[in-house]
Parts: C-alpha cells; sequence; structure tokens
C-alpha cells in the first residue's frame, strides 16, 4: 500500500472539494448547469462530525462533474476503495419527460439502473421545460413528476424535486440544496465508518511486525482530508494529533534503527508550515518516515487546520513546544548532523511561526487574556530565536558584539555548546580570514564602565569555547590544553573555562600570542596537532556555517559585524515587543536594557537612556539592587554624555544609596564626588534633587517637643546620611505638617547655620516659629548642596537609611512637635479685693501668677484709668506670694502664717515709661506686685441722714488699672487685664436728731461707720456748724478729748453726740442759709494691713503718728415752723397688702396758709409739682410718678393724689413716699411724720393646679 | 543540580538568593529569579487559565528553557520560593518535598522575633539549613 503513496499525493492536491456527480439522463446539463453552480458553495451546510453531532458549516465547497466526465470514469475498483475521499458524496438524476409512455417504457428502467447501487446517495430532479402558458404541457409535466415521486420516493425519503425551467422557483433550490447536504451528509457518514473501521483494524496490528506505519498513515490521513474537504477541521485536526502520537511511539519504539534525516540541501531552513516541501515518497524509510522531516509535515498540516479553523495562538503555542521539542530532538542527532544545524533549524523555525503569524493575526478577534497570551508566545519565538542567533555569532567571533548582560549570560552561559562529532577544523587558505579575526578580538576592547566600576563580566559561554573546540577535535587530545593558555581571552567570557584547570598567575603573563603572531609562520603552524586558536576556531565555525546555512538572509546576517547588530536588534526588539504586550512585564523591559546597550554602543545615547529608565525603575520599583547595581552605572553614563544633569545627579543618588556591599567605598566615593562637582557647578537648569533613599531623617526619640501657642522653639532632629563622606550643606530646611489638618499646608522650619553631614547619624537643631495649635511630624527634609537643592521625603525608624525599606513609605505617625491650644499662661489678679483709702497713696496688689510657664523677662506696662494715679516717688515692691490656702489651713497660727504668707523678701522695682520688668527669681512663681497709688476724689463726703439712708454708690469709688503683660521668651506672649480696684472714704458718716430739748437744743446724733477692713483710730473730731446753728454754750464743738482716741475696729460703727441749738436770726435769710453745710472733721489713724485692704497711706512711715484729716458735709434743716402745706398718707382700704395686689395708694395734700401772701413768687401758678418716690424693687407703680396737681392757692384747699402700686416682695417696706419738689421741705408737714412701714403678706397659693384629695 | 534557589517577598522583592554555581555569575540567576515572577504573577493573575488550584501551594514548572527548568512555589502570604536547576528531569515530587522543607525553614527562620518581616533574610542558620536541602534534594535526584 505503501505503493500508493505518491499516487495518494497526487490525488489529495487535485481534488480538495466534495464532488457531486450529475447523471444528466436527458441532456438537461447545460441548462441548468449554471443554475445549479450558482448555489456552491453551499449554504449552512448541516453535516455530522466524526462523534455524530451536527456541525453547521458555513460555506461547504463542492464541484459538479458529470458521471461521463473522464475524472470519475478511469478509476480502478481497487483506487476507489483507497482513495473513496475522493469519490462523489451525491449523485443527482437529471431527467425531463413530458410524456407518460415515454416515462413508463424508457425512462423509468433506466433512473432504476442507475439507481440501484446502494452506495450511492441520489435523488432526481425533474426539469420541466413546459411553458406555465402552456397549460397542456404544464399539466403533462405535473402527470410525470407525480408517478415519478410514487416510482422512486418512499416514505422514508423524499428523492425527487421538480424544477422549473420557465418559472424560477425559490422553494426548489431550497429543496436542492437541502438534498444535497442530507446526501453528502450521508456519504460522509458512510465513509468515516469506513475509515474507522479500516483505521481500527489496523491499529490492532500495531505491535506485530506487519505493521507498516506508511499504510496506517495514508488511512489515517486519507480520514483527516476528508473531514478537511468537508470543512471539518476540527475532526480533520484531530486526526493529526492522533497520526502525530501514534507516529512519536513508531518512532520511539527502540530496537529500530532508523535514519533521522535532515542531510539534505535546504534541511536547516524549517518546513514546519510547509506542508508541501518535500513529497512523502521521498522521505520514506523502510515503513515508516524519516523523522526530520515527518514530524516538521505533521506540525504544518496541524497548523494549516489552525490557521483555517482562525486559531492563529494555538498555532504560535503549540509552534513554541514543537520547536523546543524538536531541539531536542535534533540534539540527539547532532552528531550526525551538519554543524549547528540545530540551531539554524531552531532561527528559522522561529522566525517562519512569527512571520507568517504576524501577516494573519490582526489581533482583533481574541479575548485580551489569550491575546496576551498570544503575545507572550511570540515573545518566546523571538527570544529563543535570538539566544540562538548569537550563540552562532558568538562561535564567529562576534561575541565581542554582545552585551555580557546578565540576560544574555542566563541564556547563553547555560547552554551548551554543539556537539558535532568532529569539531570543523580551519581551511587550508584562511589564513587571512584568521589574521581579521584576530585583529578583531585584540581590537575589541571591552568597555570601562563608567565611575571606574570593576566588575568581572560575566560569562556567555558555558565552558571555554577553546577548550571545547579543541576537545571535540578529533587529532587533539585534552592533555594539550595548556598550550591554549597562550592566547588572551580578550573578551573576558572565556575566563571562568581556564581558571578551573589553570594556575591564575599564568592567565595574563602573555598578552599577546607571540609565537604565531606573523603571517610568515602562520601557514606552517596550521598542523594537526596543534590546537586551534580562538581566531582559528571562530574562522572554522564561519565556514562550516556557510556550508550549513541555505537561507540567505540568514547567512547575510552573519555575514559581518553591522549585518549581526542589525538582526540582533531586530530580534532583540521583536522580542521586547511581545513580551511587553503580553504578562511577562520583566523580560520585555529587560530585553530593553538589551536594547539599550545596542544603543549606547552607536551612540544613540537618548533611546539608550530611555530604556535603561526603564529597566532600573522595574529592579528599582521591587528592590532588585544587585541586578540594579549593574545597569544603573550605565544609565548615569548615558545621561552625562546627555548633559542630562538632573538624571545624571538622581542616578549618582541612587547609586550611593544602594546597599553597601554591592559597590566599593572607592566608587562610592566617586559617586559622591560627581554629586559635589555637579552641585557646585553652574548647572543649566537647576532641578531639586530627589535624596530620600539617601539622606532620611526622623524626630528624636522620647516625647515630642512642646510649644505653647504663640512661641518658638527650637526642635532638634537626626538626619541619617549615607554619603561615604562627610558632605558639606550650604542649607537645611525641614517642613512640618499638622496632623490635625491637611489643609494647612506644610510650614517651613530652618536650621540656622551651614551643617556638615558626617556618614551615618547627625543631630541637627531647627528653628521653629509660632506655630498655631496642634501636633505637627515631619514632612520633607529639603536643603541645598553648593547650587543645588535637595529634598528627602523619607523617614528613617531610627536607624540608618535602610535600603530595604523601599516600599515603607508609611508617614512616621509620632509627631515630633506639639503646639498646645491656647490657654492661660498667666493669671494677674488683685491681691485685696477691699476697699483702700480714697486720696491717700495706697499700696495697690496685683498678684501675678505664672501657670506652668515662665516669665522670664516679662515686661508689666501699667496704665491706670481716670481718678487714679501712680505715686511715682515709690518704688515698687514685689513679693513672693503664698497660696492663700495656706493661711486658712493655718488659721489658728494666725501670726506665724502670716508672715510666711507675704515673705518678708522685698525687692524693689522701678517704673519705666509705665513698664515694669519683673525679676528673673520671679519668673516661675506666685508674686505680689505692690504699687503705691492714689485715687483722687474731689467731691467732699456726704453725711446721709440715719432716717433715709442714701446708698452710697459703689461705682463712684471704682478706678481702674490697666495692666499688659509682656512675657515668653521672645516677648511673643502678651496678657492684658483691666483690673477693677475699689477706694473709699474711711468713714460713712450718718446723721440724727436723736432728741428735741424743750430748750430749742438739738442732740444731733453723728454716726461714723467704718468702711474699710482696718481699725481706725480717732483722734479728733469736730463740727464746723453751718451759719445759723451754734454750738451749745458757744463750745468749739469738740467732743471731751477723754474720749480718744477712740477705735473703731473694721465694719462697726461709733456714733458722737453734738448738742446744738438754732441760732436766731432773721427770717428774710433764711434762703441763703439753705445752701450751706455744716462740716465734720476727724482726725483719725489708721493700722492696717495692705494685704486686706486698706491702710496706712504709703507716705507715711509707719509707726509715726502722723494723723489723717477727713472731712464730711453734714446738712442741718432748721425744723420746720410754720408749714404751709401738710400731705397725709391716708390709710389703706385693707388691712394687709399681698404680693401681686394692686393697692391704690391715697395721699391727702392741703393748704394750710394762703400762698399769696407768703410767696407771691408762685402765685401765678396755683398747680403743685408732685414726685412719687419708691423703691423699684419692691413696688411697682402704674401711673404717673411725677406731675402737676392744681391745688388752689386759697387756704385749706385740699387734693388727693392716686397712685396704683404693686407691690413686689413681701415683708415690712417702706411705702412709696410723695414729695412736693415744688416747695421746699421745710415748709411742709407730713403725716406720718417720719418714715414708717407697711406689711405686704406673700401672695396667695395658688389651688389651681391642686386637685381635690 | 540546583543552581539557585530564592525567596522572595510579596512585593516582589528579594529576600532571600543564593546560588549554588561554582562561578562567579550569581547575576545572572538573579535575572532568571527575577524573570519567573513574570510567570507567578501571570499564574496568579489568571486563576482560571492555569491548572494552579487554590489551595495548592507547589506552582510546578515555571518555565523550562532548553538548558534549565525553574520551580516555583507561593505560600499563603504571597512568598515565593523559586528554585532553579540544571538537571532537566527531575520528578516533581522531589520538587515539591523540597520545597515542603525550604518553607519549613523559612517559616523557622522569620519566627524569628528579631526578624523585621519583609526585611532580607540575613540569618547563618537558615542559610545553613537551605545548603542541606539543596545537598539532600541532589543526593535524593541523584541516588
Amino acid at each position: 500500500m505503501a505503493n500508493y503513496l505518491a499516487q495518494f499525493q497526487a490525488i489529495k492536491s487535485s481534488s480538495d472539494r466534495l464532488v457531486v456527480a450529475v447523471e444528466d439522463v436527458s441532456d438537461l446539463w447545460p441548462s441548468v448547469k449554471e443554475g445549479f453552480e450558482a448555489r456552491l458553495p453551499l449554504k449552512k451546510a448541516c453535516l455530522n462530525n466524526k462523534t455524530r453531532n451536527p456541525v453547521y458549516v458555513e460555506n461547504l465547497p463542492a464541484e459538479f462533474i458529470l458521471t461521463t466526465d473522464a475524472r470519475l470514469r478511469s478509476r480502478f475498483p481497487q483506487e476507489q476503495y483507497l482513495f473513496w475521499f475522493r469519490e462523489p458524496y451525491a449523485t443527482v438524476v437529471l431527467v425531463s419527460c413530458e410524456d407518460l409512455d415515454e416515462f413508463k417504457t424508457i425512462l423509468k428502467p433506466r433512473l432504476k439502473l442507475i439507481v440501484q447501487n446502494e452506495e450511492r446517495e441520489w435523488f432526481i430532479v425533474y426539469v420541466s421545460k413546459a411553458h406555465p402558458s402552456n397549460d397542456q404541457a404544464t399539466k403533462m409535466a405535473k402527470k410525470v413528476y407525480a408517478r415519478l415521486e410514487v416510482d422512486f420516493s418512499s416514505k422514508r425519503r423524499e428523492r425527487c424535486c421538480k424544477l422549473d425551467l420557465n418559472g424560477a422557483d425559490a422553494s426548489f433550490w431550497e429543496d436542492f440544496d437541502s438534498k444535497i447536504v442530507e446526501s453528502i451528509r450521508n456519504t460522509l457518514e458512510r465513509r468515516v465508518q469506513f475509515y474507522e473501521e479500516e483505521i481500527r483494524k489496523m491499529s490492532e496490528q500495531r505491535l506485530m511486525p506487519v505493521w507498516n506505519f506508511c499504510n496506517f498513515f495514508i488511512l489515517k490521513e486519507s480520514l483527516a482530508f476528508m473531514f478537511e474537504m468537508a470543512h471539518l477541521h476540527e475532526d480533520s485536526l484531530r486526526e493529526y494529533d492522533e497520526l502525530e502520537l501514534c507516529y512519536t511511539e513508531t518512532v520511539n519504539t527502540p530496537g529500530k534503527q532508523r535514519d533521522f534525516g535532515g542531510l539534505e540541501q535546504g534541511d536547516d531552513q524549517a518546513a514546519l508550515l510547509k506542508p508541501e516541501f518535500k513529497p512523502l515518497s521521498q522521505i520514506v524509510q523502510d515503513d515508516s518516515f524519516r523523522e526530520f522531516e515527518f514530524r516538521q509535515y505533521l506540525f504544518a498540516c496541524q497548523s494549516k487546520l489552525l490557521f483555517k479553523l482562525g486559531r492563529p495562538v494555538e498555532v504560535v503555542a503549540r509552534g513554541y513546544s514543537f520547536i523546543i521539542s524538536f531541539s531536542k530532538t535534533l540534539a540527539l542527532h547532532e552528531k550526525f548532523l551538519p554543524f549547528c544545524l540545530r540551531e539554524v533549524w531552531v532561527i528559522t523555525a522561529c522566525l517562519a511561526i512569527i512571520s507568517s503569524i504576524s501577516s494573519i493575526y490582526d489581533g482583533e478577534l481574541a479575548a485580551p487574556d489569550i491575546e496576551k497570551e498570544f503575545y507572550r508566545f511570540q515573545g518566546d519565538l523571538y527570544s529563543l530565536c535570538r539566544v540562538k542567533f548569537m550563540r552562532l555569532a558568538y562561535m564567529i567571533g562576534y561575541g565581542v558584539d554582545i552585551e555580557k548582560s546578565s540576560v544574555n549570560s542566563a541564556s547563553l552561559s547555560m547552554l551548551p555548546w554543539p556537539k558535532p562529532a568532529v569539531w570543523p577544523s580551519i581551511p587550508a587558505d584562511a589564513s587571512a580570514e584568521v589574521l581579521a579575526k584576530e585583529k578583531m578580538i585584540l581590537q575589541a576592547n571591552p568597555r570601562m564602565k563608567h565611575f571606574n566600576i570593576q566588575r568581572k563580566p560575566l560569562p556567555l559561554e558555558p565552558s571555554s569555547l577553546l577548550r571545547e573546540a579543541n576537545r571535540r577535535r578529533a587529532s587533539l587530545s585534552v592533555g594539550n590544553v595548556s598550550e591554549l593558555l597562550d592566547v588572551r581571552p580578550t573578551d573576558g567570557s572565556g575566563l571562568d573555562g581556564y581558571q578551573r584547570f589553570s594556575p591564575p598567575s599564568k592567565i595574563y603573563a602573555s598578552p599577546m600570542p607571540r609565537t604565531y603572531s606573523g603571517p610568515v609562520n602562520f601557514e606552517s603552524s596550521v598542523s594537526l596537532d596543534r590546537p586551534m586558536r580562538l581566531s582559528e576556531i571562530h574562522v572554522a565555525a564561519e565556514h562550516a556555517l556557510n556550508q550549513t546555512i541555505t537561507d540567505p538572509d540568514l547567512l547575510k546576517s552573519l555575514s559581518s559585524l553591522e549585518e549581526f547588530e542589525k538582526k540582533y536588534m531586530e530580534l532583540t526588539k521583536g522580542a521586547a515587543d511581545n513580551y511587553h504586550h503580553s504578562w511577562w512585564r520583566r523580560h520585555g523591559v529587560v530585553l530593553d536594557g538589551e536594547i539599550a546597550a545596542l544603543y549606547f554602543k552607536n551612540g544613540n545615547y537618548d533611546l539608550a537612556a530611555k530604556s535603561y529608565e526603564k529597566v532600573c525603575a522595574l529592579y528599582a520599583g521591587e528592590g532588585w539592587q544587585d541586578l540594579l547595581a549593574e545597569v544603573l552605572p550605565n544609565l548615569a553614563e548615558c545621561q552625562k554624555i546627555l548633559s542630562d544633569e538632573a538624571g545624571y545627579l538622581s542616578s549618582c543618588v541612587r547609586l550611593l544609596s544602594l546597599e553597601n556591599g554591592l559597590f566599593l567605598t572607592k566608587e562610592r566615593q566617586a559617586f559622591q564626588s560627581e554629586v559635589v562637582h555637579l552641585a557646585h557647578s553652574e548647572m543649566e537648569h537647576p532641578v531639586p534633587l530627589d535624596v530620600s533613599s539617601l539622606i532620611t531623617f526622623s524626630g528624636n526619640p522620647g516625647p515630642p517637643l512642646e510649644l505653647c501657642d504663640g512661641d518658638p522653639g527650637t526642635l532638634s532632629v537626626s538626619v541619617w546620611s549615607g554619603f561615604p563622606d562627610d558632605i558639606t550643606l550650604e542649607s537645611l530646611n525641614l517642613t512640618l505638617m499638622a496632623t490635625f489638618n491637611a489643609d494647612e499646608g506644610v510650614k517651613t522650619i530652618n536650621s540656622s547655620d551651614a551643617h556638615i553631614l558626617k556618614p551615618g547619624r547627625n543631630v541637627i537643631t531647627l528653628d521653629v516659629p509660632p506655630q498655631k495649635p496642634g501636633s505637627y511630624v515631619l514632612g520633607v527634609l529639603t536643603g541645598q548642596i553648593g547650587n543645588l537643592g535637595f529634598r528627602s521625603h523619607s523617614f528613617s525608624k531610627g536607624g540608618p537609611p535602610d535600603s530595604d525599606d523601599f516600599m515603607s513609605y508609611e508617614k512616621p505617625t509620632r509627631p515630633v512637635l506639639k503646639v498646645l491650644k491656647p490657654r492661660p499662661l498667666v493669671d494677674i489678679a488683685a491681691a485685696v479685693s477691699s476697699a483702700l483709702l480714697m486720696n491717700e497713696i495706697q499700696w495697690l496688689g496685683l498678684i501675678v501668677k505664672p501657670i506652668k510657664y515662665s516669665l522670664k523677662g516679662a515686661l508689666l506696662s501699667i496704665d491706670t484709668g481716670p481718678g487714679l494715679m501712680i505715686d511715682e516717688s515709690h518704688m515698687i515692691e514685689i513679693d513672693d506670694h503664698v497660696k492663700p490656702m495656706e493661711d486658712k489651713v493655718h488659721a489658728d497660727e494666725l501670726d506665724i502664717t502670716k508672715e510666711n504668707a507675704f515673705s518678708t523678701v522685698k525687692f524693689k522695682l522701678v517704673l519705666e515709661n509705665g513698664k515694669v520688668a519683673l525679676p528673673d527669681w520671679a519668673s516661675d512663681i506666685t508674686t505680689v506686685l505692690w504699687f503705691p497709688v492714689r485715687a483722687i476724689d474731689d467731691r467732699m463726703a456726704v453725711a446721709a441722714s440715719a432716717d433715709c439712708p442714701q446708698r452710697q454708690s459703689v461705682v463712684d469709688g471704682m478706678r481702674t488699672i490697666a495692666l499688659k503683660l509682656e512675657f515668653g521668651a521672645f516677648c511673643n506672649q502678651i496678657f492684658e487685664r483691666t483690673i477693677a480696684v475699689h477706694f473709699t472714704d474711711p468713714f460713712h458718716v450718718t446723721t440724727r436728731v436723736s432728741d428735741k430739748c424743750n430748750d430749742g437744743t438739738l442732740l444731733l446724733q453723728v454716726m461714723i461707720h467704718s468702711q474699710v477692713k482696718a481699725t481706725l483710730y480717732l483722734h479728733d473730731a469736730w463740727l464746723h456748724l453751718q451759719p445759723g446753728f451754734v454750738h451749745v454754750g458757744k463750745a468749739n464743738g469738740r467732743p471731751v478729748s477723754g474720749f480718744f482716741p477712740l477705735v473703731i475696729s473694721p465694719s462697726s460703727t461709733a456714733g458722737i453726740l453734738f448738742s446744738v441749738c438754732i441760732e436766731s436770726m432773721p427770717f428774710g435769710d433764711q434762703t441763703e442759709l439753705l445752701q450751706t453745710q455744716s462740716i465734720l472733721n476727724i482726725m483719725y489713724g489708721i493700722s492696717g494691713d495692705r494685704t486686706n485692704g486698706a491702710h496706712a497711706p504709703a507716705s507715711l512711715k509707719s509707726g509715726s503718728n502722723d494723723k489723717l484729716h477727713f472731712k464730711v458735709a453734714i446738712a442741718l434743716q432748721r425744723p420746720v415752723l410754720d408749714p404751709c402745706v401738710a400731705v397725709g398718707f391716708i390709710p389703706f382700704s385693707s388691712d394687709c397688702l399681698r404680693v401681686g395686689q394692686l393697692v391704690s395708694m391715697k395721699w391727702r395734700v392741703e393748704r394750710l396758709k394762703d400762698m399769696e401772701a407768703s410767696n407771691p413768687s408762685s402765685s401765678c401758678n396755683d398747680e403743685v409739682l408732685y414726685e412719687v418716690d419708691a423703691n423699684p424693687e419692691i413696688w411697682m407703680i402704674a401711673g404717673r410718678k411725677r406731675g402737676h396737681i392744681s391745688l388752689s392757692n386759697a387756704r385749706g384747699s385740699r387734693i388727693e393724689i392716686i397712685v396704683t402700686c404693686m407691690p413686689l416682695i413681701s415683708g415690712h417696706v417702706r411705702p412709696p413716699h410723695l414729695g412736693l419738689p415744688g416747695l421746699g421741705d421745710e415748709n411742709i408737714s407730713c403725716n406720718p411724720a417720719g418714715p414708717h412701714l407697711v406689711c405686704v403678706l406673700p401672695p396667695t397659693l395658688s389651688s389651681s393646679y391642686c386637685t381635690p384629695a | 543540580m540546583i543552581a539557585c534557589v530564592a525567596v522572595v517577598g510579596h512585593q516582589n522583592n528579594p529576600l532571600y538568593l543564593q546560588s549554588f554555581t561554582e562561578a562567579d555569575d550569581a547575576l545572572k540567576l538573579h535575572h532568571i529569579v527575577h524573570c519567573s515572577l513574570d510567570v507567578i504573577d501571570e499564574r496568579v493573575n489568571n486563576p482560571k487559565r492555569s491548572v494552579l488550584t487554590l489551595n495548592e501551594t507547589f506552582l510546578g514548572l515555571l518555565f523550562p528553557t532548553e538548558s534549565y527548568k525553574v520551580f516555583g512555589y507561593l505560600t499563603n502570604t504571597k512568598v515565593k520560593f523559586i528554585m532553579v536547576t540544571t538537571d532537566l528531569d527531575v520528578k516533581d515530587a522531589d520538587v515539591r518535598s523540597f520545597f515542603r522543607r525550604f518553607h519549613a525553614a523559612y517559616v523557622d527562620a522569620v519566627s524569628n522575633p528579631f526578624h523585621v518581616p519583609g526585611k532580607k533574610i540575613a540569618s547563618r542558620i537558615f542559610a545553613g539549613r537551605v545548603s542541606g536541602i539543596v545537598k539532600t534534594f541532589a543526593l535524593g535526584t541523584n541516588g
């Protein structure tokens, strides 16, 4: 059967669609052909797949072929059986007949003959040529068709349909389509069953010697091909998958040695997307196929189907794993394959898949995650291709151009060298090339890293190429290895290989291969036994590769260093771009670094810097410092070349902030000197430098600094410097951030002087201006190095800047500064609450009490109000003050505590410009300041009548003193207060005529009430009487001197009686006399303590006998001798008054004598002015308090004044008093004569809220 | 042979990385471990697409190349253990038990009250234990 392979392939390629046979019985094909073929491809054909499930095929291509066609006729039965898939899937029988007899006699037997073949799926299309207008013909056609249906259709299956040539009938075509599809479906099903049966039978023989994979393959692929033709790609793919499995099993069966393949010209180019690359008949090997070609073939078929299924993603995924696994297979057979065929094949395979995919995939058909996966696989392909490409390039000496980065090292140094049976040897006439390579190796200058960083380059070879190549040469034994060491490993990568088996001292011993330096003796040196030198290995490999590679693109890419770079860039970019679109971000970014290296090499520093930045960001973001330390110097170098000062500085800072072990101290010092150098140079665009990773800061441990509202202060902060050396800062500032309010903004505080930061911890003090109340945390550290501003955001937790701490940017919550809410810091109060003496120099005490706040340097401004002045002749005294509480506790030991309460230590202070400075010792304790003051009152005191004591107004004796205390460290705190001080006369004097004697002598009782909290001593008192009164017995009005001194205790009263009599004098003088007053003079002394109240005036020396003089005016009235008006209070109608009850007050006013005679001035007016005087706290008066009433001037005329009042409080109270201001008191006779009291009861209880019991 | 083992923190920061190669080329192993985080990320972010079930800490083979294999292991706290081996046919069960012991050693190391979570593991005892585990693994797979 394997002989049919060629034929099978031919048939497969010629038939690509399902065939529908047309049995043209009545020569109708030409007339219906167009209509039939218009139905193709079949729409929405419903077919059954292998598992008998319906599948809708959108467009099923098919072809109508007449049974008379040569293609269908010339087939042998054997072939039919084998290649059944190409046989017709349906037979359409075209008939036309318009005569019933003819149908019966001729057509029917013929049709019976045609349809008797059981295996065919057939149906009859009856074509009616009758014109619709021709009734006869139409009728006939109908009859014949009816007959036809009776004869050929069964209940189970309709096999006839009727096509009207002259009348288009849509329903016919639907019918026609469904019949064709039905036939195809049935045929397909039958054939699938057939093939399955055959395959099953054959599979059973798999372990037998007769097993022939080719036969199995033909059956299996026929089935697959049939599915493919029917557009059941899914099933077809499954067949190929099974075929692949089966083949792998067959190949791996031990015992049989098979040719692998891959030795032919062009095999190095992967054919994994070209099923037709080699005819299968060429790769047959015994009963199977050569693995190299066949596996590629299978993959090609699978990928073709996958493309048809619209699953390019799967092509890539399968492709990648296929390449990996196939590469392993190639490795197994490497010995027999051309040199590096494996590598070349992988490269071409990857590129083939990539190019086919990119032309097909439009990126819209997949879900996002599938798309990412797709890009990832593409990236994988690119990167695999890239690795292999680098490997080839390395072998031919382009290693000098490959960056010795971690990614390249990871992919190359763990990838074994190719293992050919014999390493290619150098061709005879290659001396010039060897020289060229030698030159290239020698010229290749390992690039010095910026900052003089010295690192051993990472290896790019798994073991030394030199050793590997020579070892595999047939003629050389490993023992000669020491000879190899003469070659300097200029690319640095071969170093590892040597070090393992040679004393290290020899490595650099001979920098040039002197022995073979000239071309003269070169020819002779290519002896068989001499180990090849590196340059020779490169040349040999290049020649061998040129033999292997047939792909012109790849050849070109390896032809020169420039071409290599171009391809290398293309592959790296391809990988990076695809990885960027996938989940594998890191892979992409790392490859960006490789692109950057290439850009850098080509002088494209701008792009290089951009890519390096990405790589650095990746490594820095996740804290991979070792990797970062490798890339960051490159970035810095780019930035330096581009004169990107800001970037360069920040790179230097980042380098400095890397872990200590990653760079030598010398290198770190180089970084610092770069920073300092740039900072002090003239930068074009100075940008603040972020040194968060290098300089960190924290508040000092312990409680935060506490400041009162409005106070400045100094804050001390720890700053950690990560610089390797001392660094001088021009300035250093910190911001404070309020924790209570984010909108408050930040406040900057400055460190006053320049600093040198040592490596490690430094303590910096900063001045804090007054802040708003609240707590503050440290914000940002800013400062200046040279002309360069820098800032740092990071907080250290009391340790050195922690390189591991890259993710802990959380703000420290511990506040460093607390500004307390405004609170009273000091209190100033008057020391004494009782009254002081008016018009005398008195000590005014002010208690200055600091409330947990120092008053150091405080200044007290004193501003006295009107009527008060400070007596400047005296110093201000200051005392220590002890709390009055103690006073009370030790009340028993009165004397002692008093001594203690006001310490005897007194200091004198001077008032300057109304200000007094408090002494330092008084800054923290409560003190009393004593000011000598004098309150001035020009008015003379007036004695009151004992009968109606006039309330003395407190306001009269009140004086104010405005105080302003400036304190705090910077006199920033101000305390202001106005203090009221009460001054009073020493005595309040009331007088009373205690008795009127019959002889006209009046006993005048003068009562002296002490108004001060001090003991008063009356030394003398005399009454200077006004005219109209005289002392009895012409005395000088002094009481008996033996009474004096009279001691009046605080708040007590003394009385003195004077006997006076009325001087007789002419009546006419009376009016003058009314205006004058008598004066009571009192000489007194005072003994009081200023801490209690009034005391002896400061001007008097204590203990001296100086006496004070007090005058009080006493109004004496001559008695009323002939009243002209009488006022009588008329008793109430009811006995008792109640609070809240209205009551009518009635007074009767009566003229006692004619006014005309006595007082002509008022005669014109017969009206009398009245005024009701009542205590408003006791009485509420309704009606006019004051007014005129008419009272006739005639004697005896009388009138009643009624005022309605309401008592407000209960008790015995004075009733309102009716006065007549127009008449002098002496002209009025009152009844009752003096004040009297009325009784007011409490209000009646309200019962409205009481509920009866 | 195990080329390298690493512990990577939940923010993908390296916590511990020890290479067991003779050559001074640890950097390339850093690179391999770092890049393998891509695969772990992908698996963790697309749980339905991967075979990884939620209860399984062992991530299996992360990515195979022609020359080495990378295995991963993910703890509940999103700490990753990564192992790079040049041994191309290792048994999953061996790797699984290796990781389990590695995990146990890690748990002991971070249970040290003086260890700051999220910081590199500097414990020498841990390093010693890990080398021991690696040695046992090599013996197990070879023998």
